[in-house]
């Protein structure tokens, strides 16, 4: 009942954009190119959709009675309650204010007895526990039993089935997908409001394209494509939610590349510019890079699995019929997973009923593989190192574009399925994507230190914080990741909405060095930038950052970011050797501080570096900037409550079982830090980060905006590293070198192989061909012709002479035949004689 | 009387049809040699009916053959009339479309 | 009364004469019409010829058949050719003469394909009818009105007289299909023939 409901709400915010998309292109907005209805409608479409889904996740609080919410309380004081309160007041428009407030009246109303209901999941015996929780389907938990996961999964549609490989479409709801799925159309909803202000320019029949050059000088002149922008926009929205919504991981390959088709659409929307082109053609290559690696996980999965659905298969009964890949691999009550000694390989399905499969083994290397390799797609989709280097170039799409598809969504798609697919990692693969994502959080935040360029800053911040979000997953905080997401999501798209304000105001010049100064004339751009930028450093007030009212000075990137970093030291305190996974992400979060606000500083105050760029900006319209206000409210509270907060607690309602208990270490393995383990050094870790923060900023400061040191005069001192960093480690020289110029090497030994035999087989044989057919030719034309233009002729000639018998007269006719009548006599006297 | 001397006569009444229809331009005449020759044909028929072990079925068939040509007669004289309407002349070379 | 005075003139000694006369009549009056200049007279010739064919057919003890001759033929068919020339005869176009050349072909022709059949007529060893069938044929010569409507009616009093035991099958489906024939070209004709505006052109 609450799924079909919640499925329903789903499906009509998912293939609104759809339906969107397919009007604004068939809708024939080409005859108009100053209409603005194709914008309209797309906000529409993702408004209506944001509403679903909001009340979806209402929906799917009150049937399970914010169990989730409660779940905090024992952790947690009153002062959570509290926090709701004042969160209450704060953001009305966000959906968790709605989660929060019902939470807070059903705390009231409910007994009291109910949160210690919960103490049992923490015993050894909660892993199998919650296997058996989560394997409902479409059941309605009641509030009797809050402890129980709520995931609501079935199937919308079948494809295609080939043998025991079925097809689907399926959906997969729990507390995450709603989450992302109000997090995705709220933020788009903004971008699209923002974008219509943005994009106007493009309302005209005639666009002049001034970075677009022909090949005579002039500038390109193409009619404005307003309303494309926006059917793309639209099919984004759509591919993202559905990967969101998907309940199989074939469904969310099918929707991975759709995600990544639109991203090359978007990027290379200014598809006359080369750097566009080039760039588009770039994001997809190196996305395909990866989505081998997925490939490859997919095949390991199926071929060992037998299935892609994530949840069980049950039929009207209940029973499962089919157990689903979170079911399948075998954990111990302690998390670790059992593994044969003797052959090392893993049974597979011991874990949930499972008719079909009950007897399979997977060997555990081919486990770490099936992991690696889906972790390799995302590594494309969220820019990891090292194949992070297409995202600064996808800076060539429009801003709204870099906001929504480059910050906040899409590069959000492979967290989003490293958090998703988390079930089916084990130790090897995590590991991996904790120096992953710590290496990438490191690099692009050095780059970011020396770009120019604002929407590249920005877009260098965006991989840093991917990989911080990795890093967090990794790191056995599977919490600590997603809600970094999403509080990056929220920052991350209003820092990239004010940069695009920014480049809007100032006719489209992005590098800061003409900048400066521009506070004075974009008030509201320079404080929401302000709160982002702030958010994304994790800045809070020491001391203040308390219960209660003290949540006002701690934004939203301080609390995700201290979980991110409190997981990472107790990662680090319980496995000292990977000591790095701790150290980097913090020095990391210095130079996080740093660049942006050395950004800040550089393009907002001091004093105008360009006069003709000052001169000129202006404040950009209200359709940009309301959405700004409205995003950077949330961008700096949506945390409200750090991990006992309602958005902590409501991405973590329906983390896999055995996260929160930490994974003790058997024979040498790592050992996963639990809750309780992060909660105890929580107060360090923030501690820390807060000092690497207020660092950066204090440096930033003194370099950028005091004005007292002489920036020109570090950078030439610190050449070799300037240039190192602002070459971006060399990645693109490296990959040039390492794949490119081999590959051209070994495209021009083909080339001359090609050349030399196989054009000359070719040659040879077309020649000889050609040689051949002549001869055909001939005897075609001599023999064949002939003999047909004989038979032809003596056909023809044969009637004209015997045309002459067909006199047409009646008389002679008869004639004929007495005559013909004679002669048979005559023959037949002749042949029988007597 | 025997039965060579009826087919004689047949055989002369259709030879004479023959030529009629080969030599007349009428095209009225041409019918007439269509009737001599259905005669001819007639009198072989009641011949055969009456010497061999045709029996009656001679006789029935001649009577066919004489209803046949009955109305062979009406319908040739109304296509005769069409071409007389058409062409204003009865000869029949003058119906040469036909020719090749 | 002139049937059965040609029946027993046939049955008589003398009707071989009979047969001779009326022969002679036919074939001559044949060549009459061959010979014939116009088309009237081609219709007069051409009644004779047909009622001596009549004759010859009562002499052959087909009575029926040859009042049938007279009736349909001479009496409808014929005026039926005459109304023909009637319709038809106006004018220059009365008398179209054919080139002796034709006239001379044509004889030849014919006269060799009857020379041909009568080759064959007398190549030919035609059966004799079984004496006891002629018997049966004796007695019921000359009045051949009965069986013939039998037979037409679908029994065979001749065959099934002769054989006793079996009933053989008779005209009745071919008469029905006849008639239904004569309705259609009745119905054919009226179309073709009726009156209609002259072509214009042609």
């Amino acid at each position: 009942m609450v799924g079909e409901t919640l499925r329903n709400l789903l499906l009509i915010a998912w293939l609104l954009p759809l339906c969107g998309f397919a009007v604004e292109i068939f809708g024939g907005f080409w005859g108009s190119r100053r209409s603005r209805v194709a914008a309209w409608l797309a906000v529409g479409c993702i408004a209506t959709g944001f509403v679903c889904s909001a009340s979806a996740l209402t929906i799917w609080g009150n049937a399970n009675g914010w169990s989730v919410l409660h779940h905090a309380e024992h952790h947690a004081d009153e002062t959570a309650a509290d926090g709701h309160v004042a969160h209450d007041s704060v953001t009305p428009p966000a959906p968790e204010t709605l989660a929060a407030a019902d939470a807070h009246a059903d705390a009231a109303a409910k007994p009291a007895a109910e949160p210690d209901a919960q103490k049992p999941q923490d015993s050894s015996a909660a892993a199998t526990t919650a296997h058996n929780d989560s394997a409902d389907h479409d059941h309605q938990h009641t509030a009797a039993s809050p402890a129980a996961r709520t995931v609501y999964s079935g199937t919308f549609y079948r494809l295609a089935t080939f043998g025991s490989l079925e097809l689907s479409l399926d959906y997969y709801i729990d507390s995450l997908t709603l989450v992302m799925f109000t997090m995705v159309t709220f933020i788009a909803t903004c971008i699209h409001l923002f974008a219509i202000g943005y994009m106007s320019e493009e309302l005209t029949e005639e666009y002049v394209d001034h970075h677009a050059h022909l090949r005579n000088g002039h500038h390109v002149h193409r009619p404005g494509r307003f309303y494309r922008f926006f059917a793309f926009l639209s099919l984004f929205c759509f591919s993202m939610l559905g990967l969101v919504l998907a309940g199989n991981i074939f469904q969310v390959f099918i929707f991975w590349e759709l995600v990544g088709i639109c991203s090359f659409l978007l990027i290379g929307f200014y598809t006359e510019r080369k750097s566009a082109s080039t760039a588009a053609n770039k994001a997809f290559i190196m996305n395909r890079v990866g989505d081998f690696g997925f490939l490859i996980g997919l095949m390991v999965v199926w071929t060992y699995f037998g299935t892609f659905k994530f949840a069980d298969t049950v039929d009207v009964d209940g029973h499962v019929v089919q157990a689903g890949l979170f079911h399948m691999l075998p954990r111990a009550a302690d998390g670790n997973v059992i593994i044969n000694p003797e052959n090392g390989e893993v049974q597979i399905g011991a874990a949930a009923a499972n008719p079909g499969n009950t007897h399979k083994t997977i060997p555990y290397y081919l486990l770490v593989v099936a992991g690696l390799g889906v972790f390799a797609g995302c590594i494309g989709k969220s820019a990891q190192f090292p194949l992070q280097t297409w995202l600064p170039d996808a800076m060539e799409g429009p801003t709204p574009v870099s906001a929504l598809v480059h910050s906040a969504t899409m590069v959000a798609a492979g967290v989003y399925l490293t958090g998703r697919f988390y079930p089916m990692f084990v130790q090897e693969v995590l590991l991996t994507i904790a120096y992953i994502g710590c290496i990438t959080a490191f690099v692009a935040a050095t780059i970011a230190i020396v770009a120019t360029d604002i929407k590249k800053v920005l877009a260098y911040s965006t991989i840093s914080q991917l990989g911080y979000m990795m890093l967090g997953l990794g790191v056995f905080g599977w919490g600590a990741g997603l809600f970094h997401l999403v509080t990056h999501a929220f920052f991350k798209s209003l820092m990239f909405l004010c940069s695009g304000s920014v480049i809007y105001g100032c006719h489209h010049e992005q590098e800061m060095p003409k900048m400066g100064g521009l506070w004075r004339k974009m008030p509201i751009t320079a404080f929401t930038m302000l709160v982002g930028v702030m958010a994304i450093a994790g800045l809070a007030v020491p001391g203040l950052v308390g219960p209660g009212f003290g949540q006002l000075f701690a934004f939203s990137g301080f609390h995700s970011k201290d979980a991110v970093v409190a997981t990472a030291l107790a990662y680090v305190q319980a496995n000292p050797a990977h000591f790095l996974l701790f150290i980097l992400p913090l020095i990391t979060a210095g130079i996080t501080a740093f660049y942006m606000f050395r950004l800040w500083f550089y393009t907002f105050a001091g004093t105008p570096r360009d006069h003709h760029v000052y001169d000129h900006c202006h404040e950009s319209p209200l359709i940009m900037t309301g959405p700004l206000l409205v995003l950077s409210v949330l961008a700096a509270y949506c945390a409200w409550g750090g991990e006992q907060g309602s958005l902590y607690l409501l991405i973590t309602g329906d983390q896999p079982a055995y996260v929160s208990h930490g994974i003790p270490a058997v024979a040498g393995a790592l050992t996963m830090p639990g809750h309780d383990a992060v909660h105890a050094v929580h107060h360090q870790a923030g501690t820390y980060a807060l000092i690497a923060a207020f660092s950066g900023t204090f440096l930033a400061w003194l370099l950028y905006g005091s004005g007292k040191v002489d920036v020109a005069e570090i950078k030439r001192q610190l050449g070799g590293v300037h240039g190192f960093l602002a070459n971006k480690w060399h990645f693109d020289e490296l990959y040039d070198a390492l794949f490119m110029r081999p590959t051209h090497v070994v495209g021009r030994f083909c080339a001359s192989i090609d050349r030399l035999i196989f054009d000359a087989i070719l040659h040879g044989s077309a020649a000889a061909t050609v040689l051949v057919a002549k001869w055909d030719r001939a005897f075609d034309e001599k023999v064949v012709d002939g003999l047909v233009n004989l038979l032809g002729n003596a056909t023809w000639s044969a009637g004209n002479s015997l045309k002459v018998l067909q006199t047409g007269r009646l008389r002679q006719y008869v004639m004929f035949i007495v005559a013909g009548v004679v002669a048979l006599f005559g023959v037949l006297l002749a042949t029988f004689p007597r | 009387m025997s039965l060579d001397a009826y087919l004689l006569v047949g055989a002369v009444l259709f030879v004479c049809g023959v030529i009629c229809m080969a030599t007349k331009r009428n095209g009225i005449g041409v019918l007439m040699g269509v009737e001599l020759v259905l005669n001819g044909a007639n009198i072989n028929f009641v011949a055969f009916s009456k010497y061999t072990q045709l029996g009656l079925d001679g006789q029935i068939f001649s009577l066919f053959v004489i209803v046949l040509a009955a109305a062979e007669a009406a319908v040739a004289l109304a296509i005769a009339l069409n071409f007389y309407n058409n062409h204003l002349t009865i000869d029949v070379d003058r119906a040469s479309k036909l020719k090749g | 009364m002139s049937n059965a005075l040609l029946i027993s003139a046939a049955s008589a000694p003398g009707g071989n004469l009979l047969f001779f006369v009326f022969a002679l009549a036919a074939c001559l009056c044949a060549v009459a019409v061959v010979a014939a200049q116009t088309v009237v007279r081609m219709a007069f010739w051409l009644v004779l010829s047909l009622g001596s064919t009549a004759a010859l057919f009562f002499l052959a003890d087909a009575d029926f058949v040859g009042a049938a001759q007279l009736l349909i033929y001479v009496g409808g068919t014929l005026v039926l050719l005459v109304f023909g020339v009637m319709l038809t005869a106006s004018g220059p176009y009365l008398k179209i003469s054919t080139s002796p050349g034709e006239i001379v072909l044509g004889s030849a022709v014919a006269l060799l394909f009857l020379f041909v059949v009568i080759a064959s007529i007398s190549g030919v060893n035609w059966p004799a009818p079984a004496v006891a069938d002629a018997g049966d044929l004796q007695t019921t010569a000359g009045n051949t009105l009965r069986p013939l409507g039998l037979s037409f009616l679908g029994t065979r009093p001749d065959l099934d007289l002769a054989d006793g035991d079996q009933l053989s099958p008779g005209y009745l489906l071919p008469f029905e299909i006849v008639s239904v024939h004569l309705l259609v070209v009745l119905i054919g004709a009226a179309y073709l023939a009726r009156a209609k505006r002259r072509a214009t052109g042609t």
